[in-house]
């Protein structure tokens, strides 16, 4: 993998995450010795001093309760053995016998990309250790405050406008930025891999299908990234495509984040590609020169022409004209006119008004059973606790009493 | 409302019959005792007012007392979201509800227009940047709502086609038997039986693709059901951010190379050859990308000291990525490369 710039890419003043940085991330005499051994087997260190790295290692952290449930994973909450009142996250990959080791590739891909990158806005991974059945532990930084899918589909709790739009964007390209500044493609950026951390940052997160640039004789897998946010190269199986197949997903979390749904849906990929035929336009040798060659491409039925900014207007008018013409460079079809990372951070919008929300004024997760209770809200028709009559503050629907 | 509704349990039990007895305001029936005929609920502050208990459902009371709420929704449109706790926004709803209740029952009036007045010059920008955070909101449950005409228009059309479709199978079936047995001595009967099953087939098979992209579409939409309404909300005890300078997207991290430049192009017949190959430019590749990335990793060793490095392996050291990721390249540890399995 490739090693990062980063002499290029020191932090502006972000010194607080003590315990990120007192481990050398990649030291391969610390901290990540088990992940090293997985990468080359062969050079692995002498098994009893492995042994004995990995249980001092693994000693240092404590798990508690089940938190989340991925495909290959369950993810726990815990904490430091030396203080347990710094949280962390578990993931705890399970076994897996279909994969040489016992270790599918997107646990070794996870690894090494987030050994890489370091960013307010992308998951800290801490360490790695492994644990009896040989199972693998990452040991990530905890995000508690949920996904951001949640906060989008809670339409009865959470409301939220275009600053907190543009503040939770911000953080997104950010962290898209500086993977693909590191030469790390992510692959799999949809809003329940984007998590929300105590103090409101967003971390991107979920790295199963990050990979590093490839060497343009390499061909890549087009078979990546969850269906709705995928790009229209990758639907048409493109074996060499850039960054900007990220920046395609960011373009749908934006949309989504307006929308409360996801923007293109559908049930099968060809379903999903013909929506975005059908919702952005159809891609044709006009507008995307060489289409028409790449493996999968499907000669369209019906050609609906690349919609212009008076559609987007009409759906996203809350981002404003600028936010619109934003998005609109991030649905770009032929990958080439599509915007990079870097061209999305350096877009006028974000000089815009409003100005995106500080990180703690983000809303938060609606809460479910553990948040309701004594303190909720008082509305209408409910009575105060002391049964004080004369002061009741209610939430009144005026809409519904005019009819 | 709803989760209320759970929570205080036996009036929902007791709203059985009463439909009309709802309270006008607060669209409870609890204030009402049933046993007794518009004796007012001391919870409700409807009580005070004797001439209003009369008119409870006279239409005029009510739009006087929602004109005078809208009113002061307009002015004291806080949000949730500017407080520091629930507690301080209940207290907030508490003190706005005060003055709501003083200027419906006219008690104070010449004080409370003068809070209200008072507050809303005070408080013009948060006003109207909640205003414009609502209008947000409600332009956005807009977008979703034109989506979902706009889905239901595709809906619309899919049924009109397959209705055509399906007339046009019919009488090719009808064809197709007349021709059948016109051109074969067969059974005729078994030969209709045959060509109308045929178009029950195709028809059927359309029939499952149609339904299975209904319930795409209306899964689309189900998300996306609107919330309605007009909320009086909260009171801020935040200051509004004093300027922090502009917003800066890269967050003081910066692009720039410290060992080299790289140049717009490089003649180097490895890539010349492969940048007029549209299986690489019709997918995106980017080969600026990957010379960046190649200039990178030649140059990632320069500025490593192996010597100092070496003494940093304790782990206590505080250690920069930059320095460790270089140590490694310096170190020789390139083969992490393997064969690339992706
Ligand atoms: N650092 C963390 N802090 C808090 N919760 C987390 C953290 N990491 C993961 N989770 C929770 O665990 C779930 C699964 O994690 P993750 O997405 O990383 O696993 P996965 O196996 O890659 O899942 P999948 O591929 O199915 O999306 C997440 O959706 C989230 O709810
Ligand atoms: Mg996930
Ligand atoms: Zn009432």
């Amino acid at each position: 993998m490739a090693m990062s710039p980063t002499e290029t890419v020191a932090p502006s003043s972000n010194t607080k995450n003590t315990v990120v940085r007192t481990k050398p991330p990649k030291a391969p005499q610390t901290s990540n010795s088990s992940a090293t051994n997985h990468d080359k087997p062969r050079t692995a260190p002498a098994p009893q001093l492995f042994e004995s790295l990995n249980d001092e290692e693994k000693r240092k952290y404590v798990k508690d309760k089940q938190v989340g449930k991925g495909t290959y994973a369950d993810v726990f909450v815990g904490h430091f053995a030396s203080s347990p009142s710094t949280k962390i996250a578990i993931k705890k990959i399970r076994f897996n016998a279909d994969f040489k080791d016992g270790i599918s590739m997107d646990t070794i891909r996870e690894i090494r990309a987030l050994q890489e990158l370091r960013h307010p806005n992308i998951i800290a991974l801490y360490s790695v250790f492994s644990s009896k059945n040989q199972n693998l532990n990452l040991v990530l930084e905890y995000c508690p405050r949920g996904d951001l899918m949640e906060l989008i589909r809670d339409t009865d709790n959470v409301h939220y406008g275009t600053a907190d739009i543009k503040a939770w964007m911000g953080m997104l390209c950010r962290a898209v930025w500086f993977c693909h500044e590191n030469f790390i493609l992510h692959r799999d950026i949809k809003p329940n891999n984007l998590l929300i951390a105590a103090d409101g940052e967003l971390k991107l997160a979920d790295f199963g299908l990050a990979r590093s640039f490839a060497e343009p004789e390499t061909r890549m897998t087009y078979n990546m990234t969850t269906r709705f946010y995928r790009p229209p190269e990758l639907f048409y199986q493109a074996r060499h495509y850039s960054g900007v197949v990220d920046v395609w997903s960011v373009g749908c979390v934006m949309a989504e984040l307006v929308l409360r749904f996801p923007f293109i849906q559908g049930d099968t990929d060809i379903e999903t590609a013909n929506k975005i035929s059908e919702t952005i336009g159809t891609p044709t040798e006009d507008n995307w020169p060489g289409v028409t060659q790449l493996k999968a491409y499907l000669a369209p039925t019906n050609v609906v022409p690349v919609k212009r900014k008076p559609f987007y207007m009409d759906l996203f008018s809350s981002l404003g004209s600028s936010g619109v013409d934003l998005m609109m460079s991030m649905f770009a079809l032929d990958p080439r006119k599509r915007a990079t990372s870097k061209q999305v951070l350096q877009h006028e919008w974000w000089q815009q008004e409003p100005r995106p929300s500080r990180k703690e004024d983000l809303p938060k997760r609606g809460g479910g059973v553990e948040v309701m209770g004594d303190d909720l809200k008082r509305r209408g028709g409910e009575l105060p606790a002391e049964g004080r009559a004369d002061k009741v503050a209610r939430k009144i629907d005026f809409g519904a009493m005019k009819k | 409302m709803s989760r209320l509704a759970q929570r205080s349990g036996p009036p929902a039990a007791r709203r059985e019959g009463e439909e009309d007895d709802v309270c006008p305001v607060c669209k409870s029936s609890r204030y009402l005792n049933p046993n007794m005929r518009f004796l007012v609920n001391p919870e409700c502050y409807h009580r005070i007012k004797n001439k209003f208990r009369k008119q409870t459902f006279e239409d005029i009371q009510v739009e006087r007392e929602v004109d005078i709420r809208r009113r002061v929704a307009e002015v004291f449109n806080r949000r949730e979201d500017d407080f520091n706790s629930l507690l301080d926004y209940n207290n907030y709803l508490n003190d706005v509800e005060d003055i709501t209740y003083n200027l419906i029952n006219k008690i104070d009036l010449d004080e409370s227009e003068r809070k209200l007045a008072s507050y809303a010059s005070r408080n013009q920008q948060t006003i109207s940047l909640n205003v414009q955070k609502s209008l947000q909101e409600s332009q956005n449950r807009e977008a979703r709502q034109v989506l979902e005409k706009e889905q239901a228009r595709i809906r619309r059309e899919a049924a009109r086609r397959e209705e055509q479709e399906e007339k046009r199978d019919r009488e090719e079936g009808r064809r197709d038997v007349i021709n059948m047995l016109a051109s074969s001595d067969g059974d005729a009967s078994r030969i209709a039986r045959e060509g109308q099953q045929a178009v029950l087939k195709r028809s059927k098979t359309r029939q499952a693709a149609i339904q299975k992209q209904q319930q795409a579409l209306s899964s689309d939409s189900s998300n996306g059901a609107p919330n309605g309404g007009f909320f009086i909300q909260g009171l801020k005890t935040k200051v509004e951010p004093v300027d922090e300078g502009p917003y800066d997207p890269f967050q003081g991290f910066s692009d720039k190379r410290k060992y080299f430049v790289q140049q717009n192009r490089y003649a180097w017949d490895r890539l010349d050859r492969l940048q007029k190959d549209t299986n690489w430019t019709a997918g995106g590749y980017d080969f600026r990308e990957f010379c960046s990335r190649t200039l990178c990793e030649a140059f990632s060793g320069l500025g490593v000291f192996i010597g100092e490095e070496v003494t940093r392996t304790d782990p206590a050291f505080v250690g920069s990525v930059a320095t460790v990721a270089a140590a490694e390249a310096g170190a020789g540890s390139k083969d992490i490369m393997m064969e690339d399995p992706f």
